[in-house]
């Protein structure tokens, strides 16, 4: 397998930069929330000494009613603690959440200004994953996590100082549970990151195998394969289940082992509370603060270990994030002077490996107005060309002209004023029919819309449609045809308005007789533009009014279709006859 | 539909049933940890008590001696109690999973067909885990409720009065928060599943991505996802401000429960009544209780959850089967088709045959129709009205399994799964020749090596690719009736040419229908019937047809 060049990555230095540049203009915001939260949880400590004190005063000896002011105290104390809870908590959930739809936004631009051969490289399950996973994992650290921590952390260095308000000693008899608690948080992460990072793994292909599967029903049932899928899904299921029993395992000897800690802090403070009392330096009353205050801890504690690989996985998926969001904006800047309606490629060449060359040398112009087939068999080149004119790509060697400008001196908004490309994949974007329109055109009004629509023979759908252009399409939605979704495609097209478009076998997967369909919808969104076309069918071929038969990467045969179709022997002849062998002459 | 009214109900019960023994122990070892998590605060009180106010150095270390043996109780019941139930929940999922794909996959089909595989795959994966986790919830519950009793022995032991302030005031705390919590819980999750939209919207963007630049609608699209990006901001938001009220309620209440607590309890001790070990002990488990009880009300959530999700999964799993009865087995096949009156989605009173061993192309303006056609052929699908019958016998009295061993349909959507290209074609059954005459007759350039990986569905091969590998599958399979709709769409015209000689040959005398509106296939076909209508409007050669029928000639020449 060939190393794939993932998309960036931050540093730690970008990450710690990147997270201080979300924090900057909130620092008000963050600055309120650490000071509402740590005087909730000083308050809160307040109330284990009130209750120490109401030992104190019965061991003194003091009459029943003495309790009664420790006791509206102890009110006061749950009542305040509660008020600057809320108030910090919801502190932070605005910090946070702000800060995270700050980074996902940013993310998103950049992902979308990413070049597409950047994100081929990578393979498209980089930046799929990242959108999805890395941004989740992301937010449910920022909403879970860490109000919990701040409030653990906060809770577990507070009744530090507590213990060593009453008395030094209980607090270094507290410390000797720490170095166990370090080795354990060691011991754990050590173990359990990679297990957790195999077990996601594992889960993941029962999820892929599990798509595959039921994805494939109907291919499985006429096909009598049901026994090995059900048994690949077993298989790949009793895999996901020994690996969540081991990750399993661990968290269970981590919390196990934290219990160890526990015993001996608590043990440790008790000793102490007993010596301390018997040298007369404490009262029991402080000896019982000190045990119930150790005893208090037990849950931030397990909290705020517990959430090391949380912490840990929103780390890894931070620099992830951080990584693209991190990139330069794309540049903005519009175009300046006339799009441009002719197309130049000068001499060029493209491979996507080197060595392994898909286009060499190729040249072609095309005029202002003129319509061209490009035809070939697969792997000749012709959707890599296309990608080249459209400036989805760029050229190993060579040129390639818009009105004379090279392409690579165009900003992207420049080029996408001049040239548009439809390529093979059809694709309706979830949610209302408009929304996906207005993508293309965005300040188009309803009317607009539906003139795209019907110039390309969806008029008759469209007002099928359950709620007309607010019907919601795509994934979970209305499903289009992919006749209809690549008529949506045309009519973007129709509403760019582009000088010069680029088709890239837009009809193929149609089936026969929506091709048709579609070959008339295609004349449509053609009329008044520069046309560059990638043939599938060779009607397109004869309505053109050049061929280009591209043969291995290289312009074979370029002329008319009568000529073409005339030259004894010639490659786009022998094409023309198979295709029309079967057909009566016209 | 008349169905039992919970049906998730059984199902939940035999999840459950399954792992008893599981459950069983986990229960065991989990009340043995919540008493130790118990005797915890319960010892701090009897070491204050017994040793640091009054007692000598060996009373300490007795005690502490016992507070360690309480931990090591405590700490290897929960390593082994967790651990069991953990695992009855994941058994349970499991054979929910395989259930439900065994379902999925029935020979006899669904007759349900509104659910999207990616529900379907949530239902095997989310809710089948949720139902497995009441596996882990009944545990945890009988163990609470046991760290419950613990609690109040030790209680009413100490102060009648005492005990019974904080049994009933414990539960009764947690019934208010709960009832406060009720509304902002409801309007956090509504707001929580609409913040879920923009990472849904985000995906999409992704995943049309090649669109979208193809169009130049960057900018228009991150200025559509950062609208949305901000409306779920503000619905987060709001949500995150509802939870947070809500657990600083509790917070608040639990406080307020404690000094109420205390003063009970510090004029009982000033009385003389209890000791001030007793004392302490009192305030720690009224903390104390407040874990087991908030657990119990987990559980309650976690059932409630399992309830729904055993509700869909039944549902998936009690679907009706599409083509039920007949049970037959085929003999020998000769291969002769005939349909009669056929009454169906796009077809109207078909009436039709196929002569054994004919090459017989099938002409459908109408796609419905062609669907419904290969459908039937198959028996994913009885016709409304009219039989079906492959040498004599209808289709509706055989099993589907057999019909399918003697008709192999092949769709042109068919997938591809993950796995060599050889082991694709030849599906574990067919021969290596059989497989290698196949692809050499349709597939002659398909990625080098035929032992290259094809990744999940196919998607690492162009359309076109992944027709031709799918058209050599059905070959090499070499069934006695082959019926193939439209195999060559996504296929350049000299290479179907090619193909369209390729099956005439492999398929010499062997009944083969081509449901198709090509003309090279049809070309080869030694009968074409043109079907309009949803019924027979011609039959000839291709060349026959051509040249007589008008009609026939617009939908397959242009």
């Amino acid at each position: 397998m060939t190393e794939r060049a993932l998309l960036p990555i931050a540093t730690a230095a970008q990450t710690w930069t990147a997270v201080r540049g979300l924090l900057r203009p909130r620092w008000p915001l963050a600055l309120l929330a650490v000071a509402v939260l740590t005087a909730g949880t000083a308050v809160g400590l307040v109330t284990i000494r009130l209750l120490g004190h109401i030992v104190d005063l019965v061991a003194a000896g003091r009459p029943a009613d003495a309790v009664n002011g420790p006791v509206v105290a102890l009110v006061l104390v749950a009542v305040g603690q509660a008020v600057a809870a809320g108030c910090g908590l919801t502190l932070v959930a605005r910090l946070g959440e702000g800060m995270l739809a700050d980074l996902r936004e940013r993310f998103i631009d950049r992902a979308l200004g990413l070049p597409l051969d950047q994100i081929e490289d990578a393979g498209a399950g980089d930046l799929t994953s990242r959108v999805t996973n890395d941004v989740t994992v992301i937010a449910t650290a920022v909403r879970s996590a860490l109000p919990e921590l701040a409030r653990s952390m906060l809770t577990i260095a507070l009744t530090a100082v507590g213990l060593a308000v009453l008395d030094w000693r209980f607090l270094i008899a507290a410390l000797l549970a720490a170095p166990i608690q370090i080795h354990t948080v060691r011991w754990y992460s050590g173990r359990a990151l990679p297990l957790y990072a195999r077990q996601r793994v594992s889960v993941g292909a029962l999820q892929q195998q599990l798509q595959e599967t039921v994805g494939g029903e109907r291919t499985i049932r006429s096909l009598r394969l049901q026994d090995q899928h059900q048994e690949l899904v077993r298989v790949r299921s009793l895999d996901a289940v020994d690996w969540t029993m081991r990750g399993i395992r661990v968290l269970t000897q981590f919390y196990a082992r934290l219990n160890v800690a526990e015993f001996v802090g608590l043990s440790a403070v008790l000793v102490a509370g007993f010596l301390l009392v018997r040298s007369g330096s404490a009262t029991i009353g402080t000896a019982t603060v000190a045990a119930l205050y150790f005893h208090s801890l037990f849950a931030p504690i397990n909290t705020a270990l517990g959430l090391v690989d949380d912490a840990q996985a929103a780390a890894a998926s931070l620099v992830r994030l951080v990584g693209v969001a991190g990139l330069p904006p794309a540049s903005t800047s519009d175009a300046i002077g006339p799009a441009a309606a002719t197309v130049a490629v000068e001499q060029v060449d493209h491979a996507y490996r080197s060595g392994r060359p898909v286009l060499s040398g190729v040249s072609l112009d095309v005029a202002a107005g003129e319509r061209v087939a490009l035809v070939g068999a697969s792997g000749a080149g012709k959707t890599t060309l296309a990608g080249l004119v459209a400036g989805i790509r760029r050229p190993t060697a060579g040129v390639v002209r818009l009105g004379g400008h090279k392409i690579e001196d165009l900003t992207p908004a420049a080029v996408r004023r001049s040239v548009v490309i439809l390529t093979q994949e059809v694709y309706v974007f979830a949610g209302p029919l408009a929304d996906d329109l207005r993508l293309a055109r965005p300040d188009a009004t309803d009317d607009e819309l539906r003139t795209a629509l019907s110039r390309v023979g969806a008029g008759d759908w469209l007002t099928a449609l359950p709620a007309g252009l607010d019907t919601v399409v795509g994934d979970g939605g209305h499903r289009l045809t992919v006749t209809q979704a690549q008529q949506v495609a045309l009519a973007r097209l129709v509403l760019v308005d582009p000088p010069i478009a680029v088709l890239d076998e837009a009809t193929a997967e149609a089936g026969s007789a929506g091709a048709r369909q579609l070959e008339a919808a295609v004349e449509e969104a053609l009329t008044g533009r520069t046309g560059i076309v990638v043939a599938h069918r060779l009607t397109q071929a004869v309505t053109a009014d050049r061929v280009v038969v591209l043969d291995a990467g290289r312009v074979l045969e370029s002329g008319t279709h009568a000529d073409l179709a005339a030259r004894p022997n010639g490659h786009y002849a022998t094409l023309w006859q198979a295709w029309s062998h079967h057909r009566p002459p016209a | 539909m008349p169905r039992e009214r919970r049906p998730g109900r059984t199902l939940l019960r035999r999840a459950i049933a399954g792992q008893a023994r599981r459950v069983g122990i986990s229960s065991v070892l989990s009340a043995a940890h919540q008493g130790g998590e118990a005797l915890v605060p319960i010892l701090i009180g009897v070491i204050i008590d017994q040793a640091v106010g009054t007692g000598t150095i060996g009373d300490l270390v007795v005690w502490i001696a016992v507070l360690g043996a309480a931990f090591v109780v405590l700490s290897a019941s929960f390593q082994f109690g967790t651990r069991t139930g953990e695992y009855a929940v994941e058994r349970a999922a499991h054979t929910l999973r395989l259930e439900l794909t065994a379902r999925i996959l029935h020979p006899r089909g669904s007759a349900e067909t509104g659910r999207l595989p990616g529900a379907l795959v949530n239902v095997a994966t989310g809710d089948a885990q949720r139902v497995g986790m009441v596996n882990l919830a009944l545990p945890l519950a009988v163990a609470a409720f046991s760290g419950v009793v613990v609690g109040a022995i030790a209680l009413l032991r100490m102060s009648v009065p005492l005990g019974l302030l904080v049994l009933i005031g414990a539960p009764v705390l947690l019934l208010a928060a709960h009832w406060l919590g009720k509304p902002l819980q409801r309007r956090s999750e509504s707001e929580q599943e609409y913040a879920a939209q923009a990472a849904g919207v985000a995906a999409d963007l992704v995943a049309g991505l090649r669109v979208l630049k193809g169009i130049g609608a960057e900018s228009s699209a991150a200025r559509r996802y950062r609208r949305i990006s901000r409306e779920s901001l503000t619905a987060t938001q709001r949500a995150a401000t509802a939870k947070s009220w809500h657990d600083s309620t509790l917070l608040g209440l639990t406080g307020v429960f404690l000094a109420i607590v205390a003063l009970v309890g510090g004029r009982l001790a000033a009385s003389g009544q209890i000791t001030i070990g007793e004392l302490v002990a009192a305030v720690g488990l009224a903390q104390f209780l407040l874990g087991p009880l908030a657990l119990v009300a987990w559980a309650n959530g976690e059932f409630a959850q399992a309830r729904a999700s055993a509700d869909r999964i039944a549902a998936v799993l009690s679907t009706a089967p599409r083509t039920p009865g007949g049970d037959e087995n085929q003999g020998p096949v000769r291969g002769h088709l005939r349909l009669t009156g056929v009454e169906s989605a796009g077809l109207r009173g078909l009436t039709l045959d196929v002569e054994p061993g004919e090459l017989l192309g099938v002409v459908l303006a109408d796609q419905v129709g062609a669907t419904t056609l290969a459908e039937l052929l198959g028996r994913t699908r009885d016709p409304d009205r009219g039989t079906v019958e492959l040498d004599g016998r209808p289709l509706h009295t055989l099993d589907p399994v057999a019909v399918r061993t003697a008709v192999l349909v092949a769709e042109h959507d068919a997938d591809l799964f993950e796995g060599t290209l050889h082991d694709n074609v030849s599906l574990g059954r067919a021969s290596a020749d059989a497989v290698k005459t196949a692809l050499d007759e349709v597939a002659r350039t398909l990625p080098d090596d035929v032992d290259g990986v094809i990744a999940a569905r196919g998607h690492s091969l162009s359309g076109g690719q992944r027709q031709r590998v799918a058209l050599a599958r059905s070959l090499a399979a070499d069934p006695p009736v082959l019926v193939l709709h439209d195999p060559t769409t996504a296929v350049d015209s000299v290479t179907e040419q090619r193909i369209a000689a390729g099956i005439r040959e492999l398929r010499r005398g062997r009944t083969t229908v081509l449901l198709t509106t090509s003309p090279s296939l049809l070309s080869v076909a030694d009968r074409v019937v043109f079907l309009a209508d949803g019924t027979v409007r011609a039959s000839g050669t291709h060349a026959d047809l051509t040249r007589d029928d008008d009609r026939y000639r617009s939908v397959v020449l242009s």
